[in-house]
């Protein structure tokens, strides 16, 4: 308990304080700037500011329409193609998506689908035959449209793989049998009876997603419109201006962005509510969906398609990124590269193999510290008491607390220390590191830690010897995605580092917004690669190591 | 006489002299080489903004040379904003942090600067003049130095490099380049979705109304005033009916703006506009002979002259290493940082040097510098308008916002 406590305290003493540091600046009372006194004029102010309506709109959209889509296409995926072989290459083209930082994908949608991108290029070679570049806009463009597809490519593979993991606590095969049994074909068979207990233990990773993507800023800022971009990075802009007095107004904006948060859940919740009713009143009315085949593949065929599209075109601006890096002219319309050659890595050289070093180091610390911490978690035998509050700081938005933080950390005289930032990276990788841990550890069979009991085998051995073993493959897999998340992160490397630790996507967010292309590609190839290698890393260890033991071997 | 009263007047006198040479002895370089002396294995952040790779090579070399030369450690810390950092040390005055800051030289100038210099964030013993450096630099024949932005600059930051407004164009698709707000105004409306300018409040986008605000206003005087003595209305209504007109027909409809210049330049390489700015009159040599830009590009300034402002270094009143961010900054101040500056392969900024207090082989250098294809000649560059009084920077940007935002 005392444990658990700990860790609680862990993961909630910074938010607590950050939310306090902007709660009172956001009612007027900050003496050192001169705010003496409680009132509601910071809100004031912030109503005032031009555009604020639409930067509240454009996140509320952006947020929603990025989040119901990518969560119907990821149930939508899993109901049709959970049980099919063929249908793997799916899963296998979303994955890599899964692991590359947020920035990168959209430095990638930037590269594909802007006037003078690569989508235009190949337009003009095949069709047109411009010498110019059109003046559209699909990235960035002024609706937001552009901010969706980014946060679709990266949300869809995350919540397909809870989905999964999800599935895997749910007896669907015997479930469906029964619907089956009952007369419902596959597709109501599976929204009737798998849906809603899916919907249940989805209702975290959603909210998770949902609130990412309300507060979102490394993605918007290249991506969204930006007069007036999105609340949250019109909250970075007001709080670096010069003017001191936008501190106020900046809090102001934080404690907004905190009930746009909960807006958006209430309307998750109201629909899910509305969708559950008349899941139920369509089945007590026996409505069974008897598509004919032929149009049951056409639907599957559209849906693959809708789901696809936005991850291929990410993948593909992946590709033009990599090209970027070794491109030392390209001019438009070429559709590669005019002079190839290693200007952007010569110019990076040692600056930036710096950076990707922090973020490597940054990366295995918070990723094995939160590991660490997650088996602690686990191993303590309390079931899921307090479960829910180490995944607060993943449910409220990063700007509505980080800022306050750092006053925080100021005053402890605790900014700018490596410590520091790791912990500020470890309250965002170990929630993650958990979900992904979980279940395969409750899955755990215990008996074979009785069976060594029984042989008298002490609890510390039966741990190191026979539970961790076993369990190895989802640690290093938590491990992992600890570090993909870690690598993503932005406004928590900001606002802790104090600007000392430069990490890729603090680099890629300061090149992204201008600068030349060629270095943008070089950081984000560095960018994507650290991730990666650390899942293949961790890849090829598991494969090694389980060769030598017979329970990895049957499987 | 009184041989006691001799010699203690003799004494007295020995002390005054002493007193007086003392000082004189222990002149400003050998006070520098303790300072010098102290700043070995110091670490300095220098928060500079990090938008180019052209002066983030440029901050590496200086790096790599103080190392060297003094010992110290430079680690350039990446700023998208320069205000983020100003808010930052003032975060830190507020939690009353009053040694061992995060920022130990800042690049500042203008807005910021007279935002630090107001709320007492930047060092005040006037460490600018003990700088070896600063001698060969004249105030008289480059006001810019001590007045920033016509903010006196008491010493608190000292000079680092001159920049001047200049527009870059295409000749492949600008015969004529528009060397006026009106010529400009009336080739945007000719040629739509060819021009932009980066969203305000970035310092190359707010530069630019400036420019226009002084040349399209009827009294260009007010504005080197506090913004607070003047009817700001009146004063500029003519700005935005020259921005209202030209607008619609801006790059995207002027529903979008590039973020700063060198996303603007990048915008004229790709031909999506046939005539930038930046705010350095090599910027498009340099893009040349980076690649970004075609050959055919050249550049202009216009016929009533353009802004031109000289940028600094400040040390923090908080900062960590003071003596080491002191020697860094004599450094930059240098004549052979501020010949490599001034090279237009690698940054191509104007240097804060007056030429003729250079020894005889600088001098040489900086006259063998290569001008660059795109570059113009110091006297076409001749002409040059005064910045407006910094208060009224905040005035434009807040405007802007609130007329052009979500339009």
């Amino acid at each position: 308990m005392v444990l658990r406590g700990f860790i609680v305290c862990f993961c909630l003493v910074p938010v607590l304080a950050g939310l306090a540091g902007i709660g009172f600046p956001a009612f007027g009372w900050f003496p050192p700037l001169g705010g003496e006194t409680f009132s509601f004029a910071p809100l004031t102010l912030l109503f005032d500011q031009p555009g604020l309506w639409q930067s509240i709109w454009l996140s509320l959209f952006t947020a929603l329409i990025s989040t119901f889509l990518s969560y119907w296409l990821a149930m939508m995926l899993l109901a049709y193609l959970y049980d099919q072989r063929r249908s793997a290459w799916v899963f296998r083209l979303i994955s890599p998506l899964l692991s590359v930082p947020h920035i990168t994908v959209a430095v990638g949608i930037l590269f594909l689908l802007q006037p003078s991108g690569w989508l235009f290029r190949l337009i003009s070679l095949c069709f047109t035959g411009w010498d110019r570049p059109p003046d559209v806009s699909l990235a960035p463009d002024l609706y937001g449209y552009a901010l969706i597809l980014g946060l679709i490519a990266k949300e869809l593979p995350f919540l397909l793989l809870m989905g999964l993991s999800a599935l895997s606590q749910i007896e669907v095969k015997a479930l469906r049998d029964r619907a089956k049994l009952l007369g419902y074909g596959p597709i109501s068979g599976w929204f009737y009876v798998i849906q809603p207990l899916l919907s249940v233990r989805m209702r975290m990773p959603v909210f998770i997603v949902m609130i990412f993507a309300v507060s979102v800023v490394d993605m918007a800022i290249v991506l969204a419109p930006s007069i007036p971009p999105p609340l949250a990075v019109r909250i970075l802009e007001w709080f670096w201006d010069p003017d001191l007095g936008f501190q106020f107004i900046a809090a102001a904006a934080a404690l907004l962005q905190l009930m746009l948060a909960f807006v958006c859940c209430g309307i998750w919740f109201a629909f899910a509510a509305v969708m559950m009713r008349g899941l139920g009143e369509m089945t007590r009315k026996g409505i069974r969906f008897a598509i004919p085949p032929i149009a049951a593949k056409g639907v599957r065929f559209f849906l693959l398609a809708f789901a696809v599209i936005p991850c291929l075109l990410s993948l593909l601006g992946l590709l033009a990124i990599i090209i970027w890096s070794f491109a030392n002219v390209w001019r438009f319309p070429s559709v590669l590269p005019d002079v190839w050659g290693l200007r952007g890595w010569g110019q990076a050289s040692s600056d930036l193999f710096q950076i990707g070093f922090n973020s490597l180091i940054l990366g295995l610390a918070a990723a094995g510290l939160s590991v660490v911490i997650a088996m602690v978690w686990l191993e303590t035998r309390h079931g899921k008491r307090w479960e829910g509050m180490i995944y607060i700081p993943l449910l409220l938005p990063q700007a509505s607390f980080l800022f306050g933080l750092q006053m925080l950390l100021i005053w402890l005289r605790l900014d700018g220390a490596f410590l520091t930032l790791l912990w500020a990276h470890s309250l965002f990788v170990f929630p993650y590191v958990m979900l992904s841990l979980v279940s395969a550890w409750r899955r755990f069979d215990n008996r074979y830690l009785d069976v060594a009991a029984s042989l008298g085998v002490n609890a510390c051995r039966r741990f190191f010897t026979i539970k961790l073993p076993m369990l190895m493959i989802p640690i290093l897999t938590a491990f992992a995605v600890g570090f993909a998340v870690s690598s993503a992160l932005y406004l928590p490397t900001v606002f802790a580092s104090n600007g000392r630790y430069a990490t890729l996507t603090t680099e890629a967010v300061t090149l992204a917004a201008s600068a030349s292309r060629q270095s943008l590609g070089v950081a984000s190839v560095m960018q994507m690669t650290l991730p990666l290698l650390v899942f293949i890393g961790c890849d090829l260890y598991t494969r090694l190591w389980a060769t030598r033991f017979r329970y990895y071997r049957r499987r | 006489m009184d041989i006691r009263k001799y010699t203690k007047r003799l004494t007295i006198m020995m002390w005054c002299v002493l007193a007086a040479i003392f000082p004189l002895a222990m002149t400003k370089a050998d006070e520098f080489s303790v300072i010098t002396r102290q700043a070995a294995g110091q670490t300095v952040y220098f928060n500079a903004w990090g938008g180019s790779p052209a002066i983030n090579a440029y901050i590496q070399w200086v790096g790599e040379r103080v190392k060297v030369e003094y010992g110290i450690t430079l680690v350039h810390v990446k700023l998208t904003e320069t205000a983020g950092a100003v808010t930052r040390i003032l975060a830190e005055k507020a939690s009353g942090k009053l040694s061992g800051g995060s920022v130990d030289l800042i690049w500042i100038n203008g807005e910021n600067f007279a935002t630090m210099k107001t709320h007492g964030l930047l060092r005040s013993d006037d460490w600018v003049s003990g700088l070896p450096s600063f001698a060969y630099t004249d105030p008289k024949k480059l006001p810019g130095i001590v007045s920033d932005f016509g903010t006196p600059t008491d010493g608190l930051e000292s000079p680092w490099g001159r920049a001047q407004l200049v527009f870059g164009y295409d000749t492949a698709y600008v015969t004529t380049p528009p060397n006026s707000a009106e010529m400009l105004a009336k080739w945007i409306k000719n040629n739509p979705g060819q021009f932009s300018y980066p969203k305000p409040p970035d310092f190359t986008g707010t530069s630019f109304l400036k420019q226009i605000l002084l040349e399209v206003s009827p009294e260009p005087t007010v504005f080197s005033l506090p913004a607070d003595q003047a009817d700001i209305d009146q004063a500029l209504m003519p700005l935005w009916q020259w921005l209202d007109q030209v607008h619609p027909h801006l790059w995207q409809q002027g529903k979008r703006f590039p973020a700063n210049y060198t996303a603007l330049v990048q915008l004229l390489g790709d031909k999506e506009i046939a005539i930038a700015m930046a705010f350095n009159p090599t910027e498009f040599s340099n893009g040349i002979s980076q690649g970004i830009l075609p050959e055919t590009v050249r550049s202009y300034i216009h016929a009533d002259g353009t802004l031109a402002n000289v940028h600094f270094v400040a040390i923090p009143f908080n900062a960590n290493a003071p003596e080491a961010a002191q020697v860094v900054a004599d450094f930059l101040l240098s004549p052979e940082a501020q010949i490599k500056k001034a090279d237009s392969a690698i940054w191509g900024d104007p240097t804060v040097l007056d030429l003729s207090k250079l020894s005889a082989s600088d001098q040489a250098d900086f006259m063998a510098l290569p001008r660059g294809l795109a570059t113009l000649s110091e006297s076409d560059l001749g002409q040059t308008l005064a910045e407006p009084h910094p208060s009224w920077v905040g005035v434009i940007e807040r405007e802007w916002a609130r007329r052009y935002t979500g339009q």
